[in-house]
């Protein structure tokens, strides 16, 4: 029929003239989930091309140190040529992961990454075989061991469970022919067992100990991503629409347009039928939300929505949108002090770390007429920061600093929660 | 302290501790193989590792100076054991040693960079771990030699690991910090285009009417006359979107076009619009009073939406196809009376909130300093009243 049908919406809710607020906020918060989801691809990358280069350099001293032992046990080996061919093939593939890395960027393709597997596995095979009459892998082998810190070179550049799965896979092979080639009596010699335990650590270790450098590096940007993001809304107007208001409005207005012009070309048949009728109805309801109820959120209310931290963990309580009446330093002050008690609550690129789970409401209002202490065109605003999974002696001393910015304040634990109050000092917007 | 920098000691303490336990495991490991070392010094040595291993997940919760020095007591410990109860170590002794110092301690490295005290701890306990273990291999000097040096090498190690971490992070927060920038760009922009938008509010009052008719199937209304009010509300969309201010015109016979601005502040000829429009969905609104007030952009904008939305209740509520529309003004106020002869209802009854009038009437006049009451009886009619200031 037409191309109204293709609209798609939830389901409706009535009301064309009610007041239906979870469904605009429902409707803000999926954008604001799209939006954040679509960059988080690229945060991700942010600043890890620099420590894979770190990683490069260490890998290149391995490598380096695993040549020297080559070298000096070149007498030692049965089969030297085939460790030769070992470490010309690790050195060929770590060169070519290498110079891809710079070359492609920040993600290496996946048939690269099969390439590189397969050249390390074909190493790590051909060293085996070079040193396999000697019993002791652990202490003569070398460019099978440095396959696992080869692991390194790609730890920026693909996902920590492929780097952690290829090096655990590699612990398990080694422990396999270390175990079949191990001699007569081997399995009760300390000395033996503790060089292929330290063998089998320093090949598996160093991976996934990059795996944790490198996503928490990754956790840190995007945290600090999240926060400058969000810190824009301190020099925000009183009321503020959001950043996704208005690409909101753009999208529901331009389909108020498409259906109302379907109608007028005749493209839709009158009266329309009833899933039409609620694809209107459904579009009147949130185009009237964002049109009246979009400025009446304060910048604290769009700063916690907008972030993928607080959002999880603040709930704001502010009746009467006290919040825009803070100058840029108070609300500087209350963003930080917010930053600083749930910056440890565990995210989404990390929600198995432990911990208990920190929230945060903040309460603003309601004004107290005739407090004593205020000056002339001024008024107090109380704010009450509330703070559940979070003891009071470790409580960071940044926050009372942050609060201190806000105004006078005390502070009161009960039970496993700490209660700040603060007097937060305000121009009267009566005179303005 | 900002922000960043206690992401990055996080960062640090964690990867300090992944990487101190896991050499720490290895180490006990090799320590514990049944003859690595000798009874006594196992006994004194199982104690130690557990110190050492729960200052080092200390050192991942807490910035506390003093968990690296519990760790590097307890680490300094388990070689001084070895060296002084055992005799020459075995070489899994030897290699239990080289994996505490040269890894399981050297990874203090990475929480002991960020202030002189932290430093000078870092110098100490490179130091006192080769000096220990060379101590302890003293019997065998080209293995003490090669400890030593592996011990050397690993601090090293651990250390550059963290100046090239601390060198990453103001390299990323800068890029952050413009990404910020742009950001805070993109919000003013974001603002001005919604403020346009909303700003464009006479034009949005005639499209939710239309599509509040829409969504009740287009029933009641002649089709055609919703055709055309459809069409020229999708005419305006388009003009907002392609960004050309929005006019609300009145298309006459002839085809000529008289056009009202949405931001001209007359009365007079954006109520006749509105009566056009309820015209054409079969509510004939007549005007008495004056025709011409001026008023500032917004006020007028609260009002008309405020009397539209009225009217828009007499045509779905009131059962008759007539309104009347009284405006009055004085020296500070403008007032509306709409009234209909309809149905009425006791207010009693209704919720207020249900019909919109509280959100969508009363609300918005108040925004402007406004207010509305609502007056009405079974069986004989509404009346509203609306009032606005002047200025």
């Amino acid at each position: 029929m037409s191309k109204t049908d293709t609209i798609q919406f939830s389901q409706p809710d009535e009301n064309t003239l009610g007041v239906v607020v979870g469904n605009a906020r429902r409707a803000v918060q999926s954008t604001a989930r799209r939006f954040s989801r679509a960059s988080t691809a690229h945060r991700a990358s942010l600043g890890t091309a620099f420590l894979g280069l770190g990683a490069v350099i260490v890998v290149g001293l391995r490598a380096v140190y695993g040549l020297i032992w080559f070298a000096a046990q070149w007498e030692v080996y049965p089969e030297p040529f085939a460790a030769l061919a070992a470490w010309i093939v690790l050195a060929a593939v770590l060169i070519g992961a290498i110079v891809m890395s710079r070359v492609s960027g920040d993600r290496l393709p996946d048939w690269m990454f099969g390439l590189f597997l397969a050249g390390l596995a074909i190493a790590f095979a051909l060293d085996v075989i070079a040193v396999w009459e000697l019993r002791n892998i652990g202490g003569f082998a070398t460019a099978a061991l440095t396959a696992g810190m080869a692991l390194l070179v790609l730890v920026a550049l693909r996902g920590r469970a492929e780097i952690l799965t290829a090096a655990v896979v590699l612990g398990v092979a080694l422990i396999v022919v270390i175990f079949l080639d191990a001699p007569v009596g081997a399995l009760a010699d300390p000395d033996w067992i503790a060089i292929q335990v330290t063998a089998i650590a320093g090949a598996v270790l160093p991976p996934i100990i990059g795996v944790v450098i490198v996503e928490s590096f990754r956790r840190m940007v995007q945290v600090e991503l999240d926060r400058v993001l969000v810190q824009s809304t301190v020099s925000a107007p009183r009321f503020a629409v959001g950043m996704l208001a208005s690409e909101e409005l753009a999208r529901l207005d331009l389909a108020a347009e498409e259906l109302l012009d379907a109608v007028a070309q005749q493209k839709t048949k009158l009266p329309l039928t009833p899933k039409n009728a609620s694809v209107a109805a459904q579009l009147a309801t949130e185009l009237r939300l964002h049109l009246i109820e979009g400025r009446r959120e304060t910048w604290l209310y769009h700063a916690i929505s907008e972030s993928e931290q607080l959002g999880k963990s603040v709930t704001l309580s502010d009746k009467s949108s006290l919040a825009g009446l803070l100058d840029p330093t108070q609300r500087d002050g209350l963003l930080s002090a917010a930053w600083l008690l749930v910056a440890d609550v565990p995210s989404a690129a990390n929600p198995r770390r432990r911990g208990t789970a920190r929230t945060l409401s903040i309460q603003i209002g309601p004004v107290v007429p005739g407090s004593p202490a205020v000056p002339a065109h001024k008024i107090a605003v109380p704010i009450t920061v509330t703070s559940t999974g979070i003891p009071r002696n470790r409580v960071d001393s940044g926050v009372w600093d942050a609060i201190g910015r806000i105004g006078r304040y005390s502070d009161s634990t009960q039970d496993a929660s700490l209660r700040v109050d603060i007097e937060c000092i305000v121009d009267n917007p009566a005179d303005q | 302290m900002d922000l960043i920098s206690k992401e990055r000691d996080r960062l640090l303490q964690r990867s300090a501790r992944v990487y101190g336990l896991s050499f720490t495991a290895v180490s006990a490991l090799c320590f514990a193989l049944p003859g690595a070392v000798p009874f006594p010094v196992l006994l004194l040595g199982i104690p130690l590792y557990l110190i050492l291993a729960a200052a080092l997940v200390a050192v991942g919760l807490s910035r506390s100076i003093w968990w690296p020095v519990v760790a590097l007591v307890a680490g300094t410990g388990i070689v001084l054991v070895v060296g002084i109860l055992g005799a020459t170590p075995t070489p899994a002794g030897s290699l239990a040693l080289i994996h505490v110092a040269a890894a399981g301690l050297a990874s203090l490295a990475l929480v002991l960079t960020t202030s002189a005290p932290r430093i000078a701890l870092l110098v100490t306990g490179a130091l006192v771990g080769v000096g220990t273990v060379v101590f302890a291999e003293i019997d065998t000097p080209a293995q003490a030699l090669r400890s030593g040096g592996t011990v050397l090498v690993g601090w090293g190690l651990a250390a550059l690991i963290t100046v090239w971490i601390n060198a990453g992070v103001p390299q990323v927060a800068k890029r952050i910090a413009s990404i910020g920038r742009a950001h805070r760009a993109e919000r003013q922009a974001s603002e001005l285009e919604a403020q346009r938008r909303q700003g464009a509010r006479l034009l949005h009052d005639t499209v939710l009417a239309s599509l509040t008719l829409l969504a009740h199937s287009g029933v009641g209304v002649k089709p055609e006359a919703l055709r055309q009010q459809a069409g020229e509300d999708a005419r305006l969309l388009r003009q907002l979107r392609l960004g050309t201010a929005p006019q609300l015109a009145e298309p006459t016979q002839t085809g000529t076009v008289p056009v009202v601005t949405a931001e001209e502040p007359v009365l007079g000829t954006t109520l006749e619009s509105v009566k056009q429009r309820f015209g054409r969905m079969g509510l004939q609104v007549s005007w008495h009073g004056t025709g011409q007030v001026l008023l500032p952009s917004e006020v007028l904008d609260a009002f008309l939406l405020a009397l539209a939305e009225c009217l828009e209740n007499v045509r779905r509520h009131s059962g008759v196809t007539e309104a009347h529309v009284t405006i009055t003004d004085d020296a500070t106020m403008v007032r509306a009376l709409v009234t209909d002869a309809g149905v009425g209802f006791d207010i009693a009854d209704i919720d207020e909130a249900k019909l919109g009038f509280a959100e969508s009437v009363v609300g918005r006049l108040r925004e402007v300093g406004g207010n509305a009451r609502l007056f009405s009886a079974p069986g004989s009619g509404t009346t509203v009243a609306l009032e606005v200031p002047r200025g």
